[in-house]
């Protein structure tokens, strides 16, 4: 496996390039692709025996090299992650897979648990392998019942079939994997808090240092990724690096799933070349608004949103242009705000949905996300808000930004700030008129 | 130190689920017993559809801890039940993408359809309410839950039906749509398999 | 490492954490869930600072910031916490620029829009942290205009703890106090976010420790209900003293007012209980203000009693004791006497010509161990051998020993005192239990945390302690005596041989037995053990060294009161409680008694002195580890009441003599020769000093007890008083007969169940507990000062049931 980074021709960022060829979503929507027959016969579990014929280092260099950025929405540099595993010394290490999907706009993983765990399961052999963890640890958020039984029986399958136990697929390597249910807390996507909640604790974040590496499920080394990141691996053993670093931006390589929601014509999950358009995943993919849009959440309901635009729309999706555009990537879900919705009354809801999720560990997210910042909302969209109000919460969200003990509260209060950026107009003539630009609307699918 | 009053005794839930109990408490390493706490509960709230404080108890008894304990841990997360849901237990997302899909009115139109309020379960135990954040289903607005399984799509139509037939106790095999890439009767898109 | 505060520089060790960099700097910043002697969190993000540091080039050397040619100051993109921020070569912090005051600003703001602002009407006002912080760091005014967060107020968390939920500003403190510990999580946050509230499912909070979180409270949340709305934290009178409640040599802080005590805090000794009391030390002091305390002198008149000045009652004493011979006389003090109270009972006895002088309770054995050990090094100790209840008998080394498990060694001290934020400290810590072996007749708390863990039967200590030196000496064995393999013996004494700090802590089980004492020498000999003797009461150890001892064994206080002695002086002693010695006692030509109340002794007596509580009295005791501690006077009102000195210069004065000891400062003048310094001059936090070991300390004359199958049992609340402690004994119960179920049920006893039962001949009033943790056929009943820790026989057959409890529905 090489690097080819150099003397490669033009990268692949369009979904609409001959070269692309979809890997991560080729098979789900396909009747039995859950199956372990399904997946073998299509080349499952090729790519583990090819990683477990490679030294553990040679494979973390393979996904370093390939570019792959985490998934999860962080964007960190999977392999880098990898590397900082601790050398083995005899102490029991943990692969852990962040199945705990929940940032609003987000569903791809849904979709991978429910219709090809065997992917993850090969992806995280891969992962235990290179970081020598004879452990995996699968948090499934609870709501995920159907993914949860998908993967149960995957898991009980691959074991049946020598693909996870002692001496996977023949090897001398021991690989098993521990199946885990959340039970409806978003906070439990911060990887610390998914490792308390693992260990049957609050799911409160940790602090850090230590990182994971050092200290993470039961105090032991550990890594964590998301449920993409892991399929990603699998095609990046197999295909190698170069062929990953192939697609997408300097800064964001590889295929990406995007999520659609909100009012276009085909709302869903799309396999995408990093630094393919917004204008490509909207209006040609997901087929367009259905109605006038002036939005878009490029990444999950915590990323800043952009206003709609041609000049938006031709952004290419990667992390550095979100970045640039003082937004990010995040997940990729991708939500657009249809020009009826009232700006206030839509980020009502998102800071609803934080405030619902807040763990109440530290100050400015237990009184601010949780507490103020609704009852304000709530005040201006009952009509009683002043101008005053609205200078109190630019301020108070400028004092939830970092200043807390996790991204929660940033994350609550970066798209109010976005909001307030592009749509004070909105604001302003909730508190003047005392009644929204647009009002509540009740429309619902008959 | 102090002296507990004895709790009227109730059969204990794992009594006569030991081996269902072991094979729980097996899948976690030993020194990561508590790791089970979980589980635990999630197997009582579906037996019983809450979980009570002697079950509670006898979880913190099983796995050597106090039954605070238990309790901070269950009361943190948003599907644990204190007090029994209805056979039927909704669950209407109303998160942004649900919202602007209708959710809203979804939710209006079960309150008013099974007359219950967010929280309440009705005087049969048939029906309970509640209304929780993003589900994972904004591709798919607005997603109504029902126990543990997912009915996307949730038109007007499509909920009438739904509540009759849970009124009649059955329920319905759900949709599984999956729109984007992978709608299994989407128009063909390259790089779809269909 | 060197750190700049706000431009001061300062030189500080590696794993400091930021916010004492800022403190030792001279700086404040504000904080509310660190606490010393905790994990730091990052919870309340009050202590924000701008902080920054250099970085390194990839070959090590500082990237260099090009005007100045020094290196370059890289500052985070957010504030940090300084609490969970460990100093780094050549960082700088800024505490005073506005950004920062805008955010502690803001997060005063936060942290008040949901906290009543009651002050005038709360507890804590004046003394409340976030009252203080807010003067200081806030704003003065608040944009929160909506209703704040109603929940439970007067929440009784337990008999002893009132939980204001509106007050709580969730700083976690109580909860990872609960944890981190006494290692028992009886209290924890339950619901998430905005709903956030502490709560516990444990009835009562079943723990010995519950008290400091009420100190710990950085508002008016957690309240000692024992004080609640009985004053302002300005109008109290504060002394800071020593317990006397055990042989800990614990600080507290009794809080006094208008003459009474409102309320006893933890005082801070780093070297002995850290800023943690138990709960007996804490909330047992009420019987100080018992109605029934004697304020004056009584005289027998027939057969009551008259009340008379103390000219009077010691021109009686004197008068009558003139017509004994002075050996007849006999004088025996409570072992919590002060050494000051010891050297004026020493000089009564000298002046009347005595050799009948004793303390009680006391041993048979030394209580200065050969080697011997002190707290700190328990705290720091890498194997430890229990032997004994110590979470009753002496809590503060039960805390000392969780933090031996901990492995984490006490803090340097900073010149702003114990470090705010330790970072070795984490929450959940592992605990290193195989470091801790338990023995005991049956399952101690401690057993809990111990990696071995052996029941041994009841006087079966010297047996097991045999058998582990014949273990250790390569002999042989009886498995079933040591209770497990021996293999595992075997590992455990090598475990101990190669530990760096093995260390025996030696109970009242044992020491009731000569040849047990005996034994646990030996095995400590053979392995290597320093040991730690636990007195039976608080001044054990410093009435042995001043030699408060009888001339001859038979002089000893059995022997007083078995009839060597004609005419007794007795302090706080209550030996008639046993009817045997009540009859004898009767017949006393003479008998004095010195007590806080009118005792079954006290009934008896032909004169009656008022004594002082604990808390009344200045003096110095000796902790159980050779520590000198100053005891102090609060100032409180107890009538005409006297400590032993006081008595001895009453009755000096009416033998016309100037009595040794007829004061604290003439008692001192005596210590002052015989321990080469002056107690006066005491550091509140006390003098470690070798002791001097006296091997042929007198013996005692051992009372026939009749060893039955059961066991007096130690507790940290004080049975003699418990009676009078109406807080302590809600939350505990009353003096408790602990049997087993079976046990229980073969009799048809239930919990609660009240009993008069004969303990040793004795009959006591105990309420009835079941328990599995103590063994078939056994009756645990509590020790008493009269009859201390060890094998007792409880008549169960002669069990009166005097009330039984009420049916649990």
């Amino acid at each position: 496996m090489s690097d080819t980074a150099s003397s490669a021709p033009k990268p692949i960022t369009s979904r609409f390039d001959p070269r692309f060829e979809p890997t991560l979503y080729a098979h789900v929507g396909v009747p039995g692709s859950h199956t372990l027959s399904y997946y073998r016969s299509h080349g499952g579990y090729e790519a583990a025996s090819k990683a477990l014929g490679l030294e553990p280092k040679a494979v973390v260099d393979e996904v370093k090299a390939s570019g792959l950025r985490g998934r999860g929405g962080a964007g960190f540099p999977t392999g880098v992650k990898w590397s900082f595993m601790p050398p083995v010394d005899g102490r029991q290490r943990f692969i852990v897979c962040n199945a705990d999907e929940s940032e609003p706009g987000s569903f791809k993983d849904r979709y991978l648990l429910e219709d090809d765990p065997h992917q993850l399961i090969e992806g995280m052999l891969i992962a235990g392998w290179a970081i020598q963890a004879t452990i995996g640890v699968v948090y499934v958020r609870g709501e995920y019942y159907h993914a949860y039984g998908r993967l149960a029986a995957a898991i009980d399958e691959a074991r049946a079939a020598g693909i996870l136990g002692r001496g996977v697929l023949g090897s001398e390597f021991d690989f098993d994997l521990i199946l885990h249910r959340g039970a409806g807390a978003y906070i439990c996507g911060e990887e610390t808090a998914l490792m308390n909640s693992f260990e049957g604790l609050r799911a409160n974040p940790r602090l850090k240092p230590p990182f994971p590496a050092q200290a993470g499920v039961y105090g032991l080394p550990s890594t964590i990724n998301n449920v993409e990141s892991f399929c990603a691996a699998v095609h990046i053993v197999a295909r190698g690096a170069a062929w990953h670093a192939a697609m997408g931006t300097d800064d964001s390589k590889g295929m990406k799933l995007y999520q659609v929601s909100g009012p276009v014509a085909r709302p869903g999950v799309y396999e995408v070349p990093m630094g393919a358009t917004f204008r490509e995943l909207i209006m040609e993919l997901a087929g367009g608004p259905s109605e006038p849009a002036k939005a878009i959440i490029p990444g999950g309901s915590s990323t800043p949103l952009l206003p709609w635009s041609d000049a938006t729309l031709d952004l290419p999706m990667d992390y550095g242009t979100m970045a640039k555009h003082r937004s990010m990537l995040g997940t990729g879900g991708v939500i657009v705000i249809p020009e009826r919705k009232c700006i206030v009354d839509a980020y009502y809801n998102v800071v609803r949905f934080y405030a619902h999720e807040s763990c109440g560990k530290c100050t400015p997210c237990r009184e601010g996300s949780a507490t103020w910042l609704p009852k304000m909302y709530q005040k201006l969209l009952a009509g009683q808000g002043t101008h005053e109000d609205l200078a109190l919460m630019e301020d108070m969200v400028k004092h939830m930004r970092g200043t807390a003990f996790c991204p929660l509260a940033d994350a609550c209060a970066m798209p109010v700030q976005a909001s307030f950026e592009h749509f004070r107009h909105e604001y302003e003539h909730l508190v003047d008129q005392g009644e929204s630009l647009y009002p509540r609307r009740r429309e619902w699918a008959a | 130190m102090s002296s507990r009053q004895p709790l009227p005794t109730v059969t204990p839930f794992f009594a006569d689920k030991q081996e269902r109990l072991s094979e729980i408490l097996a899948r976690y390493p030993e020194y990561g017993r508590r790791s089970a706490l979980m589980p635990l509960l999630w197997e009582v709230q579906r037996a019983e559809r809450h979980v009570s404080e002697a079950r509670v108890e006898e979880i913190a008894e099983i796995l050597g801890l106090h039954a605070t304990e238990v309790k901070g841990v269950m009361s943190f997360y948003g599907t644990y039940h204190e007090h029994p849901v209805g056979r039927y237990h909704l669950q209407v997302c109303r998160t942004l993408s649900c919202s602007l899909a209708g959710a809203d009115t979804l939710a209006d139109f079960l309150e008013d359809e099974l007359d219950l309020v967010n929280g309440e379960t009705d005087p049969e135990g048939r029906f309970s309410l509640q209304y929780v954040e993003c589900l994972g289903s904004c591709g798919t607005a607005p997603v109504l839950q029902v126990n543990d399984t997912y009915f996307e799509r949730v038109s007007r139509s499509r909920c009438r039906a739904l509540l009759d037939a849970m009124r009649r106790d059955t329920l319905p095999e759900p949709t599984l749509e999956r729109g984007g890439d992978n709608e299994p009767n989407a128009p063909d898109q390259e790089g779809g398999a269909a | 490492m060197k750190v700049t505060v706000n431009g001061t520089v300062l030189e500080l060790d590696p794993g400091t954490s930021a916010i004492d960099a800022v403190f030792a700097a001279g700086f404040d910043v504000p904080y509310f869930c660190s606490q010393p002697y905790m994990s730091p969190i990052g919870a309340c993000r009050m202590c924000l600072a701008r902080i920054g540091a250099p970085r390194k080039e990839r070959d090590g050397s500082w990237i260099l910031d090009e005007s100045s040619g020094e290196p370059k100051v890289f500052y985070f993109p957010a504030m940090m916490a300084t609490c969970t921020t460990a100093i780094m070569e050549g960082m700088v912090i800024d505490t005073l620029s506005k950004d920062v005051k805008d955010a502690q600003n803001a997060m005063v703001e936060f942290t008040l829009i949901n906290h009543p602002l009651d002050c005038p009407v709360c507890d804590k006002g004046g003394a409340c942290e976030l009252q203080d912080r807010a003067y200081e760091y806030g704003t003065g005014r608040s944009r929160f205009v909506f209703d704040k967060r109603h929940q439970e107020k007067h929440h009784p968390l337990s008999a002893l703890i009132t939980l204001d939920r509106e007050r709580c500003i969730h700083c976690k403190r109580c909860v990872r106090y609960f944890e981190e510990v006494p290692g028992d999580e009886v209290l924890d946050f339950i619901e998430r976010g905005g709903h956030t509230y502490i709560g516990t499912l444990e009835d009562g909070l079943p723990s010995n420790f519950t008290g400091n979180i009420t100190d710990i409270c950085p508002v008016g949340a957690l309240l000692d209900a024992t004080s609640r709305f009985r004053g302002r934290n300005w109008e109290y009178d504060h002394t800071f003293t020593t317990s006397l409640d055990d042989a800990s040599g614990s600080a507290i802080v009794v809080d006094a007012r208008t003459g009474r005590i409102e309320r006893i805090k933890s005082g801070l000794n780093p070297e002995v209980n850290k800023s943690w009391i138990d709960d007996g030390i804490r909330f047992g002091h009420e019987y100080a203000d018992d109605p029934e305390r004697l304020k004056r002198p009584l005289l027998r008149r027939g057969e009551g009693f008259e009340e008379v000045s103390w000219e009077e009652a010691a021109a009686f004493v004197a008068e009558r004791l003139a017509g004994f011979s002075g050996k007849d006389v006999g004088v025996a003090i409570r072992a919590d006497a002060t050494l000051e109270e010891g050297v004026a009972a020493r000089a009564l006895a000298q002046h009347v010509g005595t050799g009948q002088l004793d303390h009680a309770p006391r041993h048979g054995p030394s209580l200065v161990p050969l080697h011997g050990a002190t707290v700190l090094d328990v705290a720091t100790a890498d194997a430890l051998l229990v032997l004994g209840d110590v979470t009753e008998e002496l809590p503060a080394l039960d805390l000392r020993i969780k933090d031996a498990l901990k492995g984490v060694s006490p803090p340097e001290l900073f010149a702003h005192g114990v470090p705010i934020a330790d970072l070795r400290l984490k929450e959940r810590m592992p605990r290193a239990s195989e470091r801790l072996a338990v023995v005991a007749p049956y399952r101690v708390d401690l057993m809990k945390y111990a990696g071995a863990a052996v029941q041994v039967p009841v006087a079966g200590e010297a047996a097991w302690l045999q058998a582990m030196a014949a273990v250790a000496h390569a002999q042989p064995a009886d498995e079933a005596v040591l209770g497990m393999p021996r293999a595992e013996a075997e590992s455990l004494v090598r475990a101990w041989r190669e530990a760096q700090k093995p260390i025996m802590i030696v109970g009242g089980f044992v020491l009731a037995s000569e040849a047990a004492t005996e034994a646990a020498a030996s095995l400590a000999k053979a392995v290597g053990f320093r040991q730690v003797l636990v007195p039976p009461m608080a001044n054990g150890v410093g009435l042995e060294i001043t030699q408060v001892l009888p001339s001859h064994a038979r002089y000893d206080y059995q022997g007083m009161l078995g009839g060597s002695a004609k005419a007794l002086v007795l302090s706080n002693l209550n030996p008639a409680v046993d009817p045997a010695v009540a009859e004898r006692l009767r017949s006393c030509e003479l008998l004095v008694v010195h007590d806080l109340f009118l005792t079954e002794t006290a009934r008896l007596a032909h004169v009656v002195l008022p004594g002082t509580s604990g808390y009344e009295k200045d003096g110095t005791m000796v902790s159980l580890e050779g520590r000198f501690l100053p005891v102090r006077a609060a100032p409180v009102d107890a009538g005409e009441a006297r400590d032993l000195t006081g008595v001895v210069k009453a009755l000096g004065e009416a033998f016309g003599q100037r009595l040794e000891g007829r004061s604290v400062r003439s008692a001192r003048r005596v210590l002052r020769k015989e321990l080469g310094f002056d107690p006066t001059e005491l550091h509140r936090l006390g003098l470690l000093r070798e002791l001097p070991r006296r091997r042929a300390i007198v013996s005692l004359n051992v009372r026939e007890t009749v060893v039955g199958d059961s066991l007096r049992v130690p507790s940290l609340a004080r049975p003699e008083y418990l009676g009078r402690n109406a807080h302590l004994r809600a939350a505990l119960g009353g003096p408790a007969l602990r049997l087993h179920p079976e046990d229980a049920a073969a009799r048809g006893l239930r919990t609660g169940d009240e009993v008069v039962v004969p303990v040793d001949g004795v009959p006591r009033r105990l309420e009835v507990r079941v328990s599995d943790a103590v063994p078939r056929g056994v009756s645990l009943v509590p020790a008493t000062p009269e009859a201390p820790a060890g094998p007792a026989a409880v008549a169960l057959d002669d069990l009166v049931h005097e009330r039984r409890a009420l049916e649990v529905a």
